[in-house]
Formats: C-alpha cells, structure tokens, sequence
C-alpha cells in the first residue's frame, strides 16, 4: 500500500513536472518568436539588413533591421542604436519614435532599433521580468519584447571562464561576451555578439558616419546617470548639449562625462577609437533596474516607481532624483529623443559640413503631453510595404 | 498594505514555511521548494494595498518557477562534468598512483609537502572561480595526502573546504569580484594584489593550522594502507588528463583571439576522454556517469531550488527589501557586520549574492570615499567562506561527499574550520576598514 502511494506520488510530480515544462516552453517560445511591427516613416530611403555590411552576422538572430533616412542632399551622417541592453526598453522605443516618423531634409540619419535582438528573444535568469512590455497608443495597445542585458545563451553559448576582450586583452565577467556594450569593435571570428559589433563598424565604415548615438538606461544607484559620455572627438558637442538642455529643457539636469580610457568594449570608447566618428552614449534612470527595487513587474517597469528606491534615495544612496511620480517611460522616451535631436543640431554649429536637417520628431514636451504611443503607428492599418518586424 | 509590509509578509512566510517543513522532516530541497510555493501564493494572495502592481496570470508563475530552475544552468553542468571526470579518474587508479608518489616523495619533508597540496588546490579554483571544482577536481587527492599524514577526519574536511573556498576568491578569476564590478561598470583592473593577498594568506593559515602537526609518517604502513595501483601506470600517463586539462582552459587564456571558446564542461568530458585514452584498465563508463549523477543529486538539486527560491524573492519584492536592508545600515554596523552578513547570504544565494550586495555596496563605499576595488576584494574572499554554510553548502557538501566524510557536519566539520575562517573574515574586515591605506601601500 505504501508503495503503491510512493509509486502515485513519483507520477503524480511527474506530470507536474511535465505540465511546467509544457506550459513554460510556450511561453519561452511565444517570447523568443514574437515580432515586433515597425511602421517605417514615409520618408524613408531604404531598409537594408546589417548582414548587407558584412556576412559576418548573416542568417543569425542578430541580422537586425538598418533604417536609412538618406536626404540626398551633402551632410553629415548620424547612426543612431537602441536596444543594446534589451533590459532597458526607452532605448528601443527612443530609436522607433524616429524610424516611424522621421524625414532628413539634410544629411543622413541611420536608425537600428534593436542592435543585439538574440538579447531581447529571452529575460534575464533570476531577475523575474515580464516577458513583454505595452504602450498605450490612440489606435490600441502596442507590445514590444523585454529583454535581458545579454544574448541569449541559445543563440550564444557555451560563455568561457572570463571574457578577454578584443583586442585591448581586457579580463571581464564571462558573461560579458554575450553583452554587446562590452564587445566594441567586435571580432569577425568571435560569438555572436562580437560579430555584430563587427559588422556594425562595417556598417559605419561603409555609409561614411559621422557621429554614433548608443541609447541606455540605467539604475539609480549607478555613477553614470542622466549623462552623455563621449569620447574625446564628441567632447564640444556633448557639453553644450548637455548646457542647452539643462538650462533649458530638462527638469533633472543632464550631465557630461568623458569616456575612461582604460574600460574597454563599451561603444563611447572603441567607436571613437576605431573609426572616424565621434561615440555618444546616453543614460536615463531606469528604477526597474535598481537591485534594491521591491515588487518586479511592468507596472514598476513603465512607471519607474518604486518606494524602496525612494527609500535608498532617502539615504543619499541614489545617483539621480526619485520622488512619487517615478520616472515614468514617456519621460525617459522623451529624454532620449531630445538628447539625440540636440546633439545633431549642436554638431551642426560645430561641424557645418557635417550639418543634417530634420524635422517629424517630437519635442520633450510633445512627449510629455501627448505620450509616446501618439507616435508609434498602427502596422493594421499601414501599407504593408512600410511595415517591417524588428 | 504598504510594498515593504507586502514583501516582510512574503519573506516570513518563506522562513516559517521552511522551518515547518523542515520539523516535517522534509529535505532542505523541498522545504525550500515549498517555502518558495508558500511565498508566491502570499504574494498572490494579499491585497495590492497603496502601491499600484501589475496582475500576476497563473502562466507566467509557472513560467517564473520553470526560469528559477535554470539560473545556475551552467554551474551544474560544470558540477556534473568535473565529477565524471575525477570520478573516472579514480576508478582507473590515478589518483592512488599520485598519492603514493606524493608520500613516498615528500614523507620526511611535512613543510614542503603541505605547501605543494595548497598550491596544488587552489590552482583549479584559481582558474575557474569555482570552489566545487576545485573539491572535485584534487579534492579527494589531496584527502588522501592528508589521511597518509595523519590528518583527522574533520580536519581533512575541514581543510579541504578552506582551500576550495580559497582557490576560488584567488585570482586571476575570481567570480564575485568580476560580477559586482560588471555590474557597477569598473573595469576588472587592480584586484590581483588584494585578492592574492587575502586568498593565499587565508589559505596557508587554514593549511598549517588544521595541517601542520600530525603523526610522522610510517612509510611502510601508510603504503600498505594505500589503495593498490593498477598495472601499467607511469608518471606520464598520470598526468596526461591534467596536462589535457590544464592545456584546454590556458589556451582560451593566451590565445583568446584564436582558440574557440569551448567552456568548462566540455574542457571536463574531453579532459574525461582522455582517462580513458590512458588509462591501464577498461573503466565501466555508464556505471561512472551514474555513480556521478547519483553523488551530485543533492548538490544540484539545491542550486536549483535555490535558483527558483531567487527568482520569487526578486518578483515579491523580498531581494530588494532585504538587499535595501544592508545598504542602509550605518557605514560602522556595516563594517562589524558584513563578515557575518556576506557569508550567510552566500550560504542562501551563491553567485547571485555578488550584484545583489556587491553593487549597492560597491556604490555605497565609492560614495564614502572608500576605495572600491579593495573593499570588493575583501568581500569577495569573505563571501566564498559561506560555501559551508546551508542551505545550499555547496562546496562544504561536496567536500563531504568527496572525502566520503562519516562525522556530523556542523559538530565536526564545520566547528573545525571554524578557527581558520574567522581568521579569513577577520583579516577581510580590517583590510576593508582600512581599505585606503591598503590601497596606498599597494600602489592602487
């Protein structure tokens, strides 16, 4: 008798056991094979994909869209990148707001909404984020994948014991290989994130860029907060656009920092140092990102707030402000925009030749008033020619 | 309901949970399990109260359980592969024939003998960052050794767990180091001295405290005592499978632009491969993969309990709140604290304790003006001293099954190590104290 409750409780768990994998594996599959719209601005030139610059990614997960706004008209060349840390969605939604809106009336502006989309196909173990995240918009709910900081291992595995960066020979995290922000300028003969790395540089070697813009958000309790960091050739237009939109614009001041030297593989350093462009990479506080943040949930992800992070911040343990009202995704979004949008036209006063004009992306206000899905457009209803799948 | 009532609700019930599941007399698995089941369903349960919180479907519980399990994916398979290895290795009669040219050797030379068994653990620790590792890899080796020198049971356990422990916070890799400084973006530069210091000082304090005196060896017994050796067995042969070993993790080391990644458990079934190539004796290799599999059942079976335990303390709120906890004590309850405070949480978390500690703290000291790169080097050797500690005892655990330890784990083992693992945190806690100064003497 006891046995045989043995032998029913040994079944019993393994159909549990069952059921979870089940259940579980569609959920991993729905997460990883879900297609994120992109309604292209009318104005765009072309779509091209990044293995187009070099086969180096071709047939990979991260063979990502590149969205060319080309004016035809002499200027500079601006790339901009969402979606290097998936984990961190005003990235991704900051660079969309101009693949869908945007027209160049001078120079060329390339736009990658997701640049390591493996990233983005699964969460991060042990963190317990939701799979998706949603933005409100006058014509529906709009739904985009969240994401982890890395690769996913499916795509990119086994990691070795540490990570030796190429080519500084740099000792990082083993987990780090799979971290697009740690690769820079990539390896054509490396995993699947050195390889896009790689292929990118090529990519800006190819279309002649001027100045990059990596889009990132990060934790409250991180020095590198509401700051661009720039390598050294960006130094004059960081500044000042870092003056013009604090005095100006912003409510929490934006800060100017110099990329170390002596970190390698982040895109503000190596970009700058293994090509002709000037590397900018931006912050915005992200609470959900905080290790001290309570309840982990999308709630806490789009609304940025979080008592415990306040409570931190109560302690002088924060890096950047944080009060009742958070920092909520149409905030963050309509930073990212604004810095992106001030930093070309500074570049314009420095840099005549490298002058682009522009004009369809909203203003920091304009966000802020209307929200963010005002400028996300419905793939239902657009001519299926203007629609891709990030 | 306020959110940290909301998540001191969740991170009782997991306690009370626990401890009536283990009056129950359940494994410390599946009292954990449940208490994780326990802290969801109170999650679920209480009212949102002030704070607005997204809905929580029954799927992606079940999909937040199912990604729990994975979280140390990768650590279990290097657990699984390094055992097969070792396992095979001394089924084939490698490990005797070392062990009787160590004491034939070295028999009247105790010094530089014990000075080569430490060199000789925290080698493997020392490369790959992992203290079970190292117990599986020349754990039940270098016992052996001990056992032919006289060494008491629990002062073999004992020993074995402080030079794991050691090896892993010994550079160049040292894994809480690397991820608390990836976490808060420092470059990994600096960390050698202070980690070397701390790790290599500790461990030859634990190897002649615990090791120092013993009965002089009887060369003739002790031989006789010894497993015999199968035919067939020469120096090189034995240490083929090393060279192998040690040859496969060094190239991703000097030629890491050109040599493939091919990561640690594969390094362990090639490494495998070779014992077999070797070895004098046909080895029954199914036999050796059940025999590995049936040993590390338990250890396993903890990382992936404890996997799922973090996952639901992370989405309840529980991880920030107890993490928020210890970033906000005063700096000096922080200093006469943390080396009871990291241990024990190292003892519940594992590797997840490095971001979730080790980047607050690292911001928190950087603010103070403390120097960051020492004070994580301290903790990062303090941390690994958790290892014996439950639930999870990882690498204390392993080091019990690899010596086939018969004496009571807390009243034995664990209270013979205890001299030299105060003497570890006690070190760590005054090098962080004095973190500036240290950096100052170092050239930081």
């Amino acid at each position: 008798m006891k046995n045989m409750n043995i032998k029913f409780i040994k079944v019993l768990i393994l159909f549990i056991v069952f059921c979870v994998i089940g259940i579980s594996g569609f959920l991993f599959r729905e997460h990883r094979t879900f297609k994120e719209p992109v309604v292209v601005s009318e104005h765009i030139t072309t779509v091209k994909k990044l293995s187009d610059y070099s086969d180096v990614v071709k047939g990979t997960v991260n063979d990502c869209n590149v969205y060319i706004f080309d004016s035809g008209v002499e200027g500079g060349t601006m790339l901009m990148f969402g979606g290097a840390h998936p984990e961190e969605p005003a990235t991704n939604l900051s660079a969309q707001v101009f693949t869908e809106n945007l027209n160049v009336t001078q120079g060329k502006i390339i736009v990658i909404n997701r640049i390591n989309i493996s990233a983005s196909t699964n969460t991060r173990m042990g963190e317990a984020y939701p799979r998706f995240f949603h933005v409100d918009t006058p014509w529906g709910v709009k739904t985009w994948r969240y994401g982890d900081r890395a690769a996913n291992p499916l795509d990119s595995w086994p990691d070795p014991e540490v990570y030796i960066h190429y080519p500084s020979g740099q000792n990082l995290a083993y987990v780090d290989i799979r971290n697009i922000n740690r690769n820079w300028p990539g390896k054509a003969d490396g995993l699947l994130t050195e390889r896009t790395a790689y292929a990118v540089m090529r990519l800006i070697e190819a279309e002649g860029v001027d100045m990059t813009l990596d889009y990132h958000e990060a934790e409250l309790e991180y020095p590198v907060e509401n700051t661009i960091v720039t390598h050294e050739k960006g130094n004059e237009v960081a500044a000042m656009t870092s003056m013009l939109l604090t005095s100006q614009v912003f409510d929490v001041p934006i800060g100017m920092e110099f990329s170390p030297k002596a970190l390698h593989g982040l895109s503000h350093r190596e970009i700058g140092d293994y090509s002709d462009a000037a590397s900018y990479l931006v912050e915005v506080a992200e609470p959900m990102l905080d290790r001290i943040r309570g309840i982990t949930d999308e709630e806490l992800l789009m609304s940025g707030k979080d008592r415990f992070v306040m409570k931190a911040g109560e302690h002088g343990l924060l890096y950047a402000p944080i009060d009742e009202n958070g920092w909520p995704i149409n905030q963050r979004v309509a930073r990212h925009v604004e810095t992106a949008k001030t930093i070309m036209q500074v570049n314009n006063m420095v840099r005549p030749e490298q002058t682009i004009l522009f004009d369809g992306i909203p203003s920091y206000h304009e966000i802020l008033e209307n929200g963010i899905g005002a400028y996300y457009n419905d793939p239902s209803m657009a001519n299926p020619n203007y629609v891709y799948y990030d | 309901m306020t959110m940290l009532q909301h998540s001191l609700l969740v991170l009782v019930s997991i306690a009370v949970v626990f401890a009536i599941a283990k009056k129950q007399k359940l494994s410390t698995e599946i009292s954990m399990l449940i208490a994780t089941i326990a802290a969801i369903l109170v999650h679920v349960i209480l009212p949102q109260g002030e704070d607005p919180r997204s809905q929580l479907p029954f799927l992606e519980i079940i999909r937040h359980l199912a990604e729990g399990t994975v979280t140390y994916f990768d650590v279990c398979l290097v657990f699984l592969t390094a055992t097969f290895f070792m396992t095979l290795y001394k089924e084939s009669g490698g490990v005797a024939y070392i062990v009787r040219q160590i004491v034939k050797t070295f028999f009247r030379r105790r010094i530089i003998c014990l000075l080569l068994l430490t060199f000789v653990m925290l080698v493997p620790g020392a490369i790959t960052g992992s203290g079970a590792t190292t117990v599986l890899t020349v754990g039940g080796l270098v016992g052996a050794v001990l056992t032919a020198m006289g060494i008491t049971e629990d002062r073999r356990v004992a020993l074995i767990f402080i030079l794991a422990a050691m090896s892993a916070a010994c550079p160049p890799i040292n894994l809480w180091a690397m991820m608390a400084a990836a976490g808060a973006n420092m470059p990994f530069v600096g960390f050698t001295i202070p980690l070397a210091f701390l790790s290599i000082t500790g461990a030859l304090f634990a190897t002649f405290y615990l090791a120092g005196r013993g009965e002089s060896v009887n060369l003739e017994e002790t031989l006789s005592n010894l497993p015999k050796v199968s035919e067939g067995w020469s120096g090189v042969r034995v240490v083929l499978p090393f060279i192998v070993l040690i040859g496969l993790v060094m190239a991703g080391r000097i030629w890491p632009a050109n040599f493939p990644v091919v990561g640690l458990p594969l390094i362990f079934m090639i490494s495998a491969g070779s014992v077999l190539l070797v070895s004098p004796k046909r080895i029954n290799v199914f036999n050796v993969a059940i025999t590995t599999v049936t040993n590390l059942k338990g250890l396993v079976g903890i990382m992936i309990v404890v996997g799922i335990l973090n996952q639901i303390m992370t989405l309840t709120g529980a991880r920030g709140l107890i993490s928020l906890a210890v970033v906000t004590l005063p700096i000096g309850v922080l200093f006469g604290t943390l080396w009871l405070i990291l241990p024990v949480a190292e003892g519940v978390l594992q590797y997840a304790v490095a971001p979730l500690f080790g980047v607050p703290l690292i911001m928190l000291f950087n603010m103070l003006g403390y120097d960051p790169v020492i004070a994580l080097s301290t903790w990062a050797v303090m941390l690994p001293v958790g290892d014996c500690l439950p639930p999870t005892a990882v690498v204390g655990r392993a080091a019990v099954m690899e010596l086939d330890y018969k004496g009571n784990y807390y009243r034995g083992f664990v209270k013979t190590a205890l001299v030299p693992m105060f003497f570890i945190l006690a070190l760590c806690t005054i090098t962080m104290i004095f973190c500036n100064e240290f950096s100052a003497i170092i050239g930081g």
